[in-house]
């Protein structure tokens, strides 16, 4: 590897890590933020900011793609990335700045979210600027090696976060953290700004995208040659459904989705939970290279589709073996009891909310959100109509209540009062409430996180490297970036909620699998039969 | 690679440093949409003082 090709993938990979950094500092600060910005809004205005926020995350992003892809096939790779990390730094670096609730009022809230989208639509445009330009510098023979190392990005920025936090935290004392501590983590996304500005103004284009533009054969209409023509078109297709809406459900699943079964399913204590998903993630971050590497020789397909396919074949087990090994007495009472909700089958409703702001209030779905976040497996029986919903715990019997139309304080003394209930017949079958940190066998459930984190890397060391390979020079920063956006933003963004959602129905906290095992066998058979292996493609053929 | 190699371990062990003293005060669960970026959750806002 020559020093040039090192600085390229160091500057493109270091500014999509501080990319990262932003974005994820966000979510690791929700809490604080929205004591601070959303804490005097009524219930009307935040339920708006609610949806206004969920637009932030999931369709912005795609925007974005399209957005900055267009710009970086049109003027340049170089300066279309070098604008998303300024928009995404300066974004955050203002959050840091920006007054809060109390001191401007509604504007507070207003100018974060707008910040947000703004970082949203920065983020869509990163990715595939930083994995074309590297690949458009990569050796034919290399391209996966080189790209993977952008693929590590997303884990090493969400660890910088955590460290900028924590390293804030200790220093100031957490009073003082909650009060303004928290802005310097923003605040310090200015130097990181510096950095990755100065080192990318520092590089030269892309030579495919120089040598096209002095012929002058840059596309003049992007959007038109990659969605409005059939073509091509179809590539964007099979790359969201044969590769990445797969590849986006396995790392959710792997990082976020066993992290959060492991503290709400399993209730293991957070700490615990954190520093073993943190230990697997960094056992399985160098795998992402090692995958990468590994598809010049034998190809990207081969792996991508592997990893979709043990995870449709293994997660069931797995997860059960998870919840043996950090919760034996869960595992021991799901086994031993029996737990039925009968219903009135038209008072359930199927628990979807990605946006957080639809409530659930029937007396059926009251009583499935307990038992499934009590991780309750429970059959469901069919009762009169009309009738309200109950819970049977052994031989104990609890109603269930209707929280329409009835006010806030009754409802919040009912809830209690059904919630103790349960909980009381969950104990005395057996259920514990917490984990029980001496019998969660650490070095198993490592092992088993490890695994899902190896599974990850699979699908995503070299899908970087496979879809700047599916798409012609001309259009190849618009054109992968969009399914790449959709595939991860949609179908990983959206698999906490549906998840609950599948596991509320159904009564058994194993089914909200079923949402990445479909998706991820989607990804499998389309890709398995329409997807071509791309490693020889020679990338500048149809220049 | 053998310079790469050092920092990762340097950085792993940085974090892996950060989260044991971070314990439960540490979110990793990665980006908040919709209700839960809006609304605190009981804990950390009782954790957090009141915006002033």
């Amino acid at each position: 590897m020559s020093a040039e090709e090192k600085k390229v993938i160091f500057a493109s990979s270091l500014g999509t890590v501080f990319e990262w950094y932003d974005f994820y500092l966000y979510g690791s600060l929700a809490a604080i933020i929205a004591k601070q910005f959303f804490s005097g809004l009524d219930e009307g205005s935040a339920f708006i900011f609610a949806l206004l926020a969920f637009a932030a995350g999931f369709i912005v992003r795609p925007f974005g793609a399209i957005f900055f892809g267009r710009l970086g096939d049109m003027i340049g790779r170089k300066y279309t990335f070098l604008v998303t990390i300024l928009i995404m730094g300066l974004s955050t670096f203002i959050v840091g700045i920006l007054p809060n609730y109390a001191s401007i009022g509604v504007a507070a809230p207003v100018i974060l979210i707008c910040l947000r989208l703004l970082q949203g639509l920065a983020l869509g445009g990163e990715y595939g600027g930083a994995a074309t330009y590297v690949a458009e510098h990569a050796p034919h023979d290399k391209r996966g090696a080189y790209t993977s190392w952008i693929q590590t990005t997303a884990t090493l920025g969400l660890f910088l976060s955590l460290m900028v936090i924590l390293g804030t935290r200790t220093a100031i004392g957490e009073a003082a953290f909650a009060e303004w501590g928290w802005r310097v983590p923003f605040i310090v996304s200015i130097a990181l700004l510096a950095v990755s500005v100065y080192i990318r103004l520092s590089m030269n284009e892309s030579p495919a995208f120089v040598k096209m533009k002095a012929e002058g054969k840059t596309s003049k209409a992007p959007l038109t040659e990659s969605f409005g023509q059939w073509k091509n078109l179809k590539i964007v297709i099979l790359a969201l459904i044969g590769l990445t809406a797969g590849q986006a459900v396995v790392w959710y699943s792997g990082q976020f989705y066993a992290l959060f079964f492991l503290t709400q399913a399993l209730k293991v204590d957070g700490a615990t939970a954190n520093i073993l998903v943190a230990v697997s993630l960094l056992i399985g971050t160098p795998f992402f290279v090692v995958f990468g590497s590994l598809s010049d020789k034998i190809g990207r397909k081969p792996i991508i589709m592997l990893g979709c396919l043990l995870a449709v074949l293994t997660y069931f087990p797995v997860f059960e073996a998870l919840t043996k090994a950090a919760n034996p007495d869960l595992y021991a009472a799901q086994q031993k009891n029996k737990v039925v909700v009968t219903s009135d089958a038209n008072e359930c409703s199927f628990q979807f909310n990605p946006t957080g702001t639809v409530k659930f209030t029937s007396s059926c779905d009251i009583a499935k959100q307990v038992l499934a976040s009590s991780s309750v497996s429970y059959e469901n029986a069919a009762g009169p109509a009309g009738a309200p919903a109950s819970i049977k715990i052994g031989e104990t019997e609890i109603v269930s209540y209707t929280s329409k139309g009835v006010p806030a304080d009754e409802v919040k003394a009912k809830s209690a009062e059904f919630k103790k209930a349960v909980a009381d017949a969950l104990k005395e079958a057996g259920y514990p409430s917490k984990a029980d940190p001496a019998k969660v066998d650490q070095v198993k459930v490592t092992i088993i996180l490890t695994y899902l984190v190896i599974l990850v890397t699979m699908v995503y060391g070299p899908i970087a490297a496979m879809l700047v390979e599916m798409f012609p020079t001309r259009i190849r920063y618009t054109s992968m970036s969009l399914p790449y956006h959709i595939g991860n933003g949609w179908f990983g963004g959206l698999l906490p909620t549906t998840a609950f959602a599948i596991v509320a129905q159904t009564g058994n906290m194993y089914n909200g699998l079923w949402y990445p095992i479909i998706v991820a066998g989607m990804t499998f058979v389309i890709g398995m039969i329409f997807v071509k292996e791309t490693k020889d493609v020679d990338i500048y053929a149809d220049d | 690679m053998l310079k790469i190699f050092l920092g990762f371990v340097i950085f792993a062990a940085l974090a892996m440093f950060v989260i044991f003293k971070g314990g439960n005060s540490l979110d990793m669960a990665g980006e908040k949409h919709g209700d839960e970026a809006v609304h605190a959750p009981a804990e950390a806002a009782s954790d957090a003082p009141a915006a002033k």
